[in-house]
This record gives structure tokens, sequence and C-alpha cells, in this order.
């Protein structure tokens, strides 16, 4: 096997990955299927402010460390700094306040969701990045009237899942935001 | 018939060839009638034109250059005169093309009534054609380029150069691999400085690929300045005939190559410089006459580099700038107050013909004076980063210079930090980087400044214009680090934390998300991979003033004082007692540095001075009283005093530290701030 498996790298392939990606595709066949009776949505979930919230994958390019984040001076206060994402000078964006949301300190587990607009990519600090999953829509519920402001604006409602709240996130209105850009005189 | 967009922007750009070579031979041809060489080029430039343009059936641009070629066959055959008249009919014809070429590209309809012109032409009327703008089909320069195959093939052979520097670094990687897996340990020496040197050398050769490479990849963004110019020749011509004047226009260096990009900001600033110079500058024929000058007036641009940049100098030898009537000009528009007016001196007062809402012609004509003025100058130099000086004599000249970066991607920058971040400062505008005393502060209606060689220069601090977290930084050597910026002929001191010198660093745009941003131009990528922001000189100089009050003074006064109170040493081999103590006096001014033991203490005294020491007694390895003996036995602390601090009450210790040199002796039980505080007073005020 071990021989095997060297063998196929050599030819430029890997038997096992391929194997994978055949469980995948009968797996998503599997979900295709279920799709008929119960609506899905595919989504990244993450805690900001203590909170589950989540938005769709599709809009997620990639999630990586916090790297260094140089700060901008007179800019907006959602606009933390800005970092270097190969190349490309990217703004570091903290939504919490802007949600109305604690702002405990980033730790190790802080992660940043490089999110795409059709003008820019930003990068979304959040405190801990849980996953990507199918996200069931059958609990949604629109959003809490008792919410406030940029929280009704920027949150479409709660999902309930397995008795864990899960607050969808609107990111194609907030990557709109003018509240987002910086643009001086 | 073939598919007529295929074909559509190759016959734009060769018509865009062959219009540029009919404009710049006409107005060639104009100067120099007898050049029958010169007419047949012309011949055939029109003649491919309309060839071109029939085969795709671009009827209206064939017949014009059909009416061109006759009338230039003309001249060939000696039928026609090679006159004004005739050229000015000609120069039309190829505005005409110009401007349905130019449709032609933004897919627009033929602006023009062919018939009519036709008929005009035939008539050799062209008045009624008088091109208003020149639309010029050329206006795409950013977006594609035509490379030398030449360069092409060099950036090709150094790629293929780097995919087998890469190679070798892959061989690195698996003899390294080998070597930490080969079964001796510790790993030969000899292997691994092998291994070193070879890595060396394939890094020494990759870098100097990349920096060809790099050059390469430059060389292809640049074109000559002529791109630009050979269009001015033109429309000076025009330009002074419309007013009865007469102009030439010289350019020198015309084949020095500058960043596309530039190019297209360059080109609406020398136009308006030109304009300005034609219209204003420039007297018309008698005037000039009788002021002893030749009846047609030179308008030269010079173009040479100078260090990394380009100079550009725009000379017109007209009636010059006069600084009184300029703020006389100003103070009339409310572009300025009084007060400002009279602090001007000499030629500071040209200046004032940047400021928004500026203009000083009296007449307004259609071309220049609309109000506009050199604010566009102004804007466009900002965003590449130049500088501008202005210099005239009144009754003889006037001459703009503007200062260019090469290329917009590389610029030279210092670099710099400020509150914990690196930032870029262009070195464009950095005149130079100093280090200030105290003594070279002074205060000007409560704002501070500095005197540097002579010149009153506003001192501002990075931090506040930028909004950091304050903190006034004094050097280990007691002075304020700052870079001496400049624009125009303005300059300003600004205080920063260090000066890391200056570095080639690549341009980075901040993307759509942070579109402009004031205070910051750009960023580049540091060593580390971290970007740092390249600041906006401008910016600073625009916000510099109210913020003048720095307290860097105080500051001075303030580590003055602490050296003036004393510098203590504090030695104590209890971290807590250590800590307390030292924090006590520095809460009082005094300088203080600790020790550890008798042993760190006399270590300590012997590279710094003390005008008092604070010891424990107990202490691992040399007591207190040893302590105290071996100062009292040194030349330079025998008069130094010394505060004994100690658990100890009993009278016996506090006479053996007597003895042994102490002046003072406090018993730690009964220690409090005040009993440390008013020794400490007592011996050293």
């Amino acid at each position: 096997m071990t021989e095997e498996k060297t063998e196929g790298k050599k030819a430029g392939y890997d038997i096992s990955s391929i194997l994978h990606e055949m469980r995948e595709e009968y797996w998503q066949g599997l979900t295709e299927v279920e799709e008929g009776q119960e609506e899905r949505l595919e989504c990244v979930t993450f805690v900001l402010g203590g909170e589950t919230y989540a938005f769709e994958t599709v809009y997620a390019s990639e999630v990586i460390r916090v790297p260094k984040l140089v700060r901008v001076p007179k800019v907006q206060e959602i606009i933390v700094g800005v970092f270097n994402l190969r190349g490309e000078i990217t703004a570091a964006l903290d939504i919490r306040p802007f949600l109305g949301l604690p702002q405990p300190p980033l730790t190790a587990t802080g992660r940043i969701i490089v999110v795409k607009s059709d003008t820019f990519a930003t990068g979304l600090l959040t405190e801990k990045v849980e996953g990507v999953s199918a996200l069931s829509l059958n609990s949604f519920e629109p959003v809490v009237k008792s919410l406030a402001g940029a929280q009704r604006e920027y949150i479409r409602g709660q999902l309930n899942v397995d008795g864990n709240l899960i607050m969808l996130l609107d990111i194609k209105k907030l990557m709109a935001a003018p509240e987002i850009v910086v643009e001086h005189k | 018939m073939p598919d007529k967009s295929k074909y559509l922007d190759i016959f734009l750009k060769e018509a865009e060839e062959h219009l540029a070579a009919l404009q710049k031979g006409l107005l060639i041809l104009e100067r120099n009638p007898e050049t029958p060489a010169l007419i047949h080029d012309l011949l055939r430039s029109a003649h491919t034109l309309k060839g071109s343009a029939r085969m795709l059936g671009f009827d209206g641009i064939s017949a014009i250059a059909h009416k061109m070629e006759d009338l230039l066959l003309g001249m060939e055959e000696g039928r026609k005169a090679p006159d004004t008249g005739n050229i000015d009919l000609l120069l039309q014809g190829s505005d005409t093309i110009a401007r349905i070429t130019g449709a032609l590209a933004r897919g627009e309809e033929s602006p023009v009534d062919l018939e009519k012109f036709l008929t005009a032409f035939e008539r050799g009327e062209c008045q009624v054609y008088a091109v208003k703008e020149l639309p010029k089909p050329e206006e795409a320069l950013g977006d594609t380029i035509r490379a030398k195959v030449k360069t092409l093939d060099s950036v090709v052979n150094l790629i293929g150069e780097m995919i087998i520097s890469r190679k070798r670094f892959e061989e690195k990687v698996s003899y390294l691999k080998g070597l930490c897996q080969s079964a001796d340990t510790p790993l030969p020496v000899d292997s691994l400085q092998e291994f070193q040197r070879g890595l060396e050398a394939d890094v020494l050769y990759l870098d100097y690929l990349i920096q060809e490479l790099h050059g390469e990849a430059i060389a292809l963004r640049m074109l000559p300045l002529s791109t630009i110019t050979e269009g001015f020749t033109r429309m000076v011509r025009d330009q002074a005939k419309a007013q009865g004047k007469e102009v030439k226009l010289e350019v020198v260096g015309g084949t020095i190559e500058v960043d596309r990009v530039l190019l297209e900001i360059l080109k609406p600033m020398l136009l308006h410089i030109l304009t300005n110079a034609v219209d204003h500058g420039i007297e018309p024929p008698d005037e000039r006459l009788s002021r002893g000058k030749p009846s047609q007036g030179t308008v030269r641009i010079t173009a040479r580099h100078e260090g990394s940049s380009v100079r550009i100098d725009i000379r017109d030898d007209g009636r010059g700038m006069d600084p009184e009537r300029i703020k006389q000009a100003a103070l009339r528009k409310g572009v300025i107050e009084k007060e400002e007016a009279e602090l001007l001196r000499g030629n500071e007062a040209l200046y004032l013909v940047l400021r928004p809402g500026f203009s000083t012609s009296e007449i307004v004509t259609d071309l220049s004076g609309r109000g506009v003025g050199m604010e566009v100058v102004e804007k466009n130099l900002e965003k590449v980063k130049g500088n501008l000086l202005l210099k005239s004599e009144v009754g003889s000249f006037s001459e703009i210079t503007l200062h260019l970066p090469l290329t917009l991607s590389v610029i030279e920058a210092l670099m710099i930090s400020c509150c914990g971040e690196c930032y870029a400062l262009p070195l464009t505008y950095v005149q130079e980087t100093i280090k200030i005393r105290d003594e070279d502060i002074t205060t000007v209606g409560g704002k501070e400044v500095i005197s540097l060689r002579g010149a009153t220069i506003p001192l501002v601090s990075l931090s506040t214009l930028l909004g950091l977290p304050e903190k006034k930084t004094l050097l280990e050597s007691g002075k304020i680090a700052a870079a001496v910026l400049k624009l125009r002929d303005q300059s300003l001191a600004c205080a920063i934390d260090t000066n890391h010198g200056s570095s080639e660093i690549v341009v980075k745009g901040l993307g759509g998300q942070l579109k402009s941003v004031e205070y910051v131009s750009g960023a580049t990528i540091l060593g580390d991979g971290a970007p740092a922001l390249i600041l906006n000189v401008p910016d600073i100089f625009a916000n510099a003033e109210g913020v003048g009050t720095v307290g860097f003074r105080k500051a001075f006064a303030e580590s003055e004082a602490a050296r003036l109170k004393g510098n203590i040493l504090v030695v104590d081999d209890s971290i807590t007692t250590r800590t307390m103590e030292r924090s006590i006096l520095i809460a009082h001014g005094y300088q203080v540095e600790v020790a550890i033991s008798g042993e760190d203490a006399l270590g300590k005294v012997a590279v710094a001075r003390f005008d008092l020491v604070v010891s424990d007694i107990e202490m691992p390895g040399m007591d207190g009283f040893e302590l105290t003996k071996k100062l009292r036995a040194m030349d330079e602390y025998r008069e130094v005093p010394v505060v004994i601090v100690s658990s100890r009450s009993r009278d016996e210790d506090k006479r053996r530290a007597i003895e042994a040199g102490a002046q003072a002796y406090i018993v730690k039980g009964s220690f409090d701030q005040g009993a440390l505080l008013d020794t400490v007073e007592a011996l050293i005020g």
C-alpha cells in the first residue's frame, strides 16, 4: 500500500485524496436528495462577542490567523488596521462595536475571515471560527424586535441549532455598507 | 467582408501612428517648405490611411485621406504650394480623421458632416471647421503597451533562469533532508558549511535575477516624454496664432523615459502650464519688440534625470511673474489675509498662484484663466508625490520646475517609526533628518519652532498629527529625532521616534475599501511581511498649522530637572524593596538605577556617576557595610552620600554603618516614604 501510494504521488495523484473526493461526491449526492424536504444553508460559523454568528460560505474566501495589523490614522473605529494578504493591502474590520457587541480581547483562537465583495476583499476579525456546516433553515426566526439600529440592519435572524442560537449575518449588506469604506474629502 | 471588430483595434493603432506622423511632419514642413522627401513621407501616410480605411469600409476616413493625398501630390508635383493655408488645410484633415477614429474607438457615431467637410476642403476653406478641441484617439496611453521584442526576450530569459534557480533550491532542500536523516550525530560541520556556502551563492544569484527582472518589468512601463510633448507643438502654435502672438515650443530631453501612468498625469499639468505661458507669459510681438526682445517668444521644456527622479523645467521668455501684483490679486480675491501677505518675502508670493481660486489673468480668455488656475497642477503633483518650484524675473522670464519620480511603482523613501508603527516618507519630500537639542527650540507665538541654518522652521509631532497616543520620546542622547520635510518652498520639522534610513520600496495601493485616507497615500510591504503606510506629506503640511504647540520643551525641561535632582543607585537583594524605593524616588523626580547585590553595585558605579547610594545591609556576597567601605575608598565616591536602609534596628549596626562611612541609617520597620525622601532631600536636595 505504502509503495503504491508513493508511486501514485510520483505520477501526480494521490489515491487517498481521490477516495476522499469520491466520498465527498457521494455525501453531496445524499444531501441534495435531502434538500427536497429540508432547506439547508451552507454557512461558516464563528464567535463574536461570545455569541455564535454565521453567514453563507460563498462569501468567505479564506480563514487566516490574525497577522500583524497596522493601524491607519484617522479612520473609523470599525477599521482596526491593515494587513498583508499575499501582497494585497487589506483592511481588518472589528464589527463587534458596530453590532453593539462586547469586545473581549482576541486570544490564540482569534481568526480573520476574508470576505470578498465586488470591489474589494476585507478581513473580519472573529474570536473563533467554529467551522463550516449546512444549517437547517427550518428553525429560522426573523430578527428579534428588541435589537436596535445596526443590529437589526445587518442581522437577518437567528437559527436554533440543537439548542444553540446562531445569528445569521447579512454579509452582503454589510459589505455594501458605507460605514466600512474610507473616503476622506 | 471580414468581421470588422476583429481588425478595428489594429486599424485604430495604425491610424494613430499615421495621424501622429502627419501632424508632426506637417508642422516641420511649415517651417521648412523645401523638403520634397518629407512631402513624400506625408503622402505615403495619407495613402496608407486611405487604403486601410477602405479595406474596413470606413468610407469617411478614406475619402478625407484621399483629398489629403491629392493635395500632397499637388505639392510634390509643384502644382500646389506648401504654404500655411494648405498646411492648415491638411492639419484640418488629419484632425477630422482623428475625430472619426476617436468616435470609432468609443463605439460612437462619426461626429463629422462628411459632405460639408469635403466641399469646404475642396474650396480651401478651413476656418469653418476650426477645431475647438482635439479628441485624441491616443487617450488609452496606459491600457496597452508596445514592447520591444528584445525586452520581452530578456524577460522570458530571466524567468527561465529563475526556474532553473528554483530547481537549485529544490536540490538544496533534498540535500539538507538527506543530511538530517543521515545516521551521523552530531551533523558533520564540513557538509553544513559547504551547504551554507552553496545556499549563499544561490540566494545571491536569485537576488541578481530578481533585480534584473524588476528592471526589465519597470522598463516595460516606460515611455519617452516625447509621447506627450509631440502634440504640444501644434497646440502652442494654434493657441499663439489665435491671440496674434508668435511662440515656438522647444523640447529638450524628449527621449527621457518615464512611467506611462506618470505621463498621463503629467500631460494635463504640462498642458496647463503651457497654456498659461502662451496666454499670460509671452507678450504680443510689438510689445516684445519695444522691450528689445525678438518678436517670437520661446517656451522651452527641458527634461533631465536627477538622481532617481526626473526634473522638468518649463521656461518662457515672456513678461515674468510679478510677486507684488500676485500678492495684490490674492488679497483682492480673498485668497490670503493681509497679515499673511505682509509676511511673504520675495518669490514666496509666487506660490500664491497655486492656491485654490487664484487666477492672475485680468481678462478671461477662452483657453485659460477659467479660475481653475494652477490647482490642476498642484492636485496632480500630489498624486505622483512630486514637487514644484517657481522662479521668475519680471520682464524677462518665468520658470516652473517639476520634480517627479521616474516610476510610481518603486520609490525611495525614508523609513521611520512613530508610536510603535513603521512609516515611509517619500524621499522627494525629505530635506534631511536631524537631532534636535533643547537649545534649538524656541517659541513663536506659543508655537514651538527650531532654527536650522538661519531659517525658522515649525516643529510638529508626527504622533499628534496622526492622532496616535502622544508620547514625547527623547533619544538616549537626550535629543529629539526629526525629519525635515519640504513641500515647494516650505519646510517643516516633524518629530519622530526613530529614523531607520532610506530604502527603495514597492508602492501598493490601499485597495477599494480604503479609497482615500487622509495622511496616507499608499503602503508598502516590509521585509518581515508586515505592511507599512506611506505618508502623504502634502496632508501633513496642510494640517501642520494649529498643532504647533507640542511641548517638547517641557519634555526637555522634565528630563533636565530629573538630571539636576540627582541620580540615585538603589542596592537591595529584595525585589520588593528595590522596586518600592525606586518608584518613590522616581515619583519625586530623581533618576534611579538599581543593583541587586554589592558586586552589581560596584559594577554600576564604575560606569556611571551617581549622586547618592541607597543600600541594604544583608545581601548575598558583599554586604552593605563592605560596599560602603569600598565606595569610600574610591576617589569619585569618597564624598558621595550613602544611605543604609535595613531591618536591623540595633545600635551596634547603626554604629558600624557610620564607621563604614554611611551618612544616614533608616530602619525598615519604621520605613515610610517620608523618611527616605526627607533623608535623600537633606543629603542631595
